[in-house]
């Protein structure tokens, strides 16, 4: 067995993805009763199984990507980078969002890990290759294929959450979203882009709709004929921040109406 | 020679149908056993020990859900007990962290959001035993080993059915298991009152609180956002529990509308005046920065001037 820098395949990987297929068609998207929860796990074990896990191809994920894939409801889509955390935590408590990771696909594949290797029984539960280690592993390969799908059937206005409190920049060319899902938008499905730049609360304010970053980000998407709306600390997300800094300043409820509205 | 045998057959085959979608219908008045509900259960506990809460050790998940399913298959669906369920317990038990019970009533979507997956609180639902059920139904059938897809007994057809019983039991060894400051989330706005009598926190979760493990009982009364103010800390049957729970020797403190709680209830109602955060900018300022710049802020300057020489010219 090769050995790598990373975790290896998570134990029980068979009945984690295939328990998380059933529960999503079952108990949270009945409308896709009929997706075939045995063929999907098969044909993402066909996909790395005895393979080397640095010579993985789209094409090795392409029965997997057509057999779970399902349409997006328009003005739903939702992409985000370096926002992890919070994105899902919003997603989870207002389901009029979706996030890759709130799609049948991404659903089953997040926070797990899997790799093949030539030597039976063709898993690797001992490790994994690093994205620095080889590029065409099946994690990075996989991920970069659902985003591109993710954002090829995004329709109507489409969100992105942001972090403007990371050093390095809210928008970065070499993330997912940057490189991948951003030229993946459909200009002739795709109406308006909106951008919700959050800070954390009392953290730093590295970053505003006026940044650079941000400014290079328009200026790509503009080029693609998207209109392009973009919030500070979009206010329903910064209601959840709240909850866990009631007392910060920044989350002070306004009291007997003295708003300035 | 077709004709003579057609009209019996439709006359039989109408009566069938009736037969099967007729008065006599479903054998009962809920919604059957989830599908695939094995594949679920295996499935979830997997996800939990592998990925949820690796803390929790190493289970073996098929035993968990031969134990699960034999506290209620072959029965009258009528007939099960908390204790039918109690190796199912015994193989998924874990200890809960001090301080991190949150016991809830009428607010289910509410406390997931709010304990964040245990990673704030760990309500019964984040907890192995809990997550492998939580949202899905079940029941079997006398004389069969088969589950029943479907239907399931209601708990007003009969008590004693089998998911009624499993919560039954969750929420004892829950709350046996609860200690340190212990929380209680209860929806102000709820008919009938924030503290149900009858309800599992009244009749299973505080009976079976250990009073020596517990130092502290902080209740959080939280209405909806544009929800009637029905009950309240001090007040009717809030103020029974807290009486009820002072009496029994605890250390009780309320809360109405904890800020955090109330953030939550915030996020489907942004604009709402209850909602308003003092650090958002003035919608004046706020104003998106948006694509079509040259456009709409030369319009805006424009208007802004326009403005100010109209105030202008008013004033003098």
């Amino acid at each position: 067995m090769l050995k790598w820098k990373d975790r290896g395949t998570t134990k029980n990987l068979q009945e984690v993805v295939l328990g998380r297929c059933y529960n999503y068609i079952t108990a949270q998207h009945p409308e896709l009763g009929d997706k075939d929860c045995l063929k999907i796990w098969e044909s993402l074990k066909d996909a790395f199984i005895y393979k080397n896990p640095c010579n993985i191809t789209p094409e090795d994920y392409q029965p997997l990507m057509e057999l779970a894939s399902h349409p997006i409801p328009c003005n739903k889509s939702l992409f985000w980078s370096k926002t992890g955390d919070l994105v899902h935590r919003y997603t989870k408590s207002n389901q009029n969002f979706l996030t890759l990771e709130d799609t049948l696909l991404g659903y089953m594949a997040d926070r797990i890990s899997w790799c093949g290797d030539p030597s039976a029984p063709g898993i690797n539960y001992e490790s994994c290759p690093k994205r620095n280690e080889c590029e065409s592993n099946p994690s990075s390969v996989f991920w970069k294929m659902a985003s591109k799908m993710f954002a090829e059937a995004a329709c109507g206005v489409v969100q992105v959450m942001l972090n403007g409190s990371v050093e390095a920049g809210a928008f970065r060319s070499s993330s997912i979203f940057g490189s991948v899902e951003i030229f993946n938008l459909n200009p002739d499905k795709v109406s308006e882009v909106h951008i919700w730049l959050m800070q954390d609360i009392g953290g730093p304010q590295s970053e505003s709709c006026s940044g650079h970053s941000i400014q290079r980000l328009i200026s790509i998407l503009e080029e693609r004929n998207f209109k392009i709306i973009c919030e500070d600390n979009y206010r329903p997300v910064q209601l959840l921040q709240c909850v866990h800094n009631p007392d910060h300043t920044d989350c002070r409820l306004c009291t007997n109406s003295t708003a300035i509205l | 020679m077709m004709m003579n045998h057609f009209f019996p057959l439709l006359f039989v085959s109408v009566l069938c149908m009736n037969s099967f979608t007729g008065v006599q219908g479903k054998k009962w008045k809920g919604e059957g056993t989830t599908q695939n509900l094995e594949s679920i259960v295996i499935g979830r506990c997997y996800d939990y020990i592998r990925i949820v809460n690796p803390s929790v050790g190493e289970k073996n998940c098929s035993q968990i859900w031969e134990a699960f399913k034999n506290a209620f298959i072959n029965k009258d669906p009528c007939s099960i007990l908390p204790e039918d369920y109690e190796l199912f317990i015994n193989l998924t038990f874990h200890t809960i962290p001090p301080n991190k019970s949150l016991f809830w009533e009428n607010n289910q979507l509410l406390v997931n959001s709010f304990a964040d997956r245990g990673r704030r609180y760990m309500s019964l639902g984040d907890t192995l035993f809990g997550f492998v059920g939580d949202f899905l139904n079940w029941c079997g059938q006398a004389d069969s080993p088969g589950l029943d897809y479907e239907s399931c007994p209601t708990t007003t057809e009969c008590e004693n059915n089998a998911v009624e019983s499993f919560w039954r039991m969750l929420s004892i060894i829950y709350a046996k298991h609860s200690s340190g400051v212990i929380h209680v989330l209860l929806n102000g706005s709820a008919a009938g009152g924030a503290y149900p009598q009858p309800g599992f926190f009244a009749d299973y979760e505080i009976p079976n609180l250990q009073k020596d493990k517990i130092s502290q009982i902080v209740i959080w009364v939280v209405d909806d956002i544009e929800g009637p103010d029905i009950d309240s800390c001090g007040a009717h049957s809030v103020k029974t529990l807290e009486t009820r729970l002072t009496a029994l020797g605890y250390d009780v403190t309320c809360t109405d509308n904890d800020k955090s709680v109330m953030f939550l209830l915030c996020l489907d109602n942004p604009d709402h005046s209850k909602c308003a955060i003092a650090s958002s900018a003035p919608a004046a300022q706020r104003g998106p920065i948006s694509s079509d710049r040259g456009g709409s802020w030369n319009k805006l300057m424009f208007v802004s001037f326009a403005g100010f020489l109209f105030r202008f010219a008013l004033v003098y």
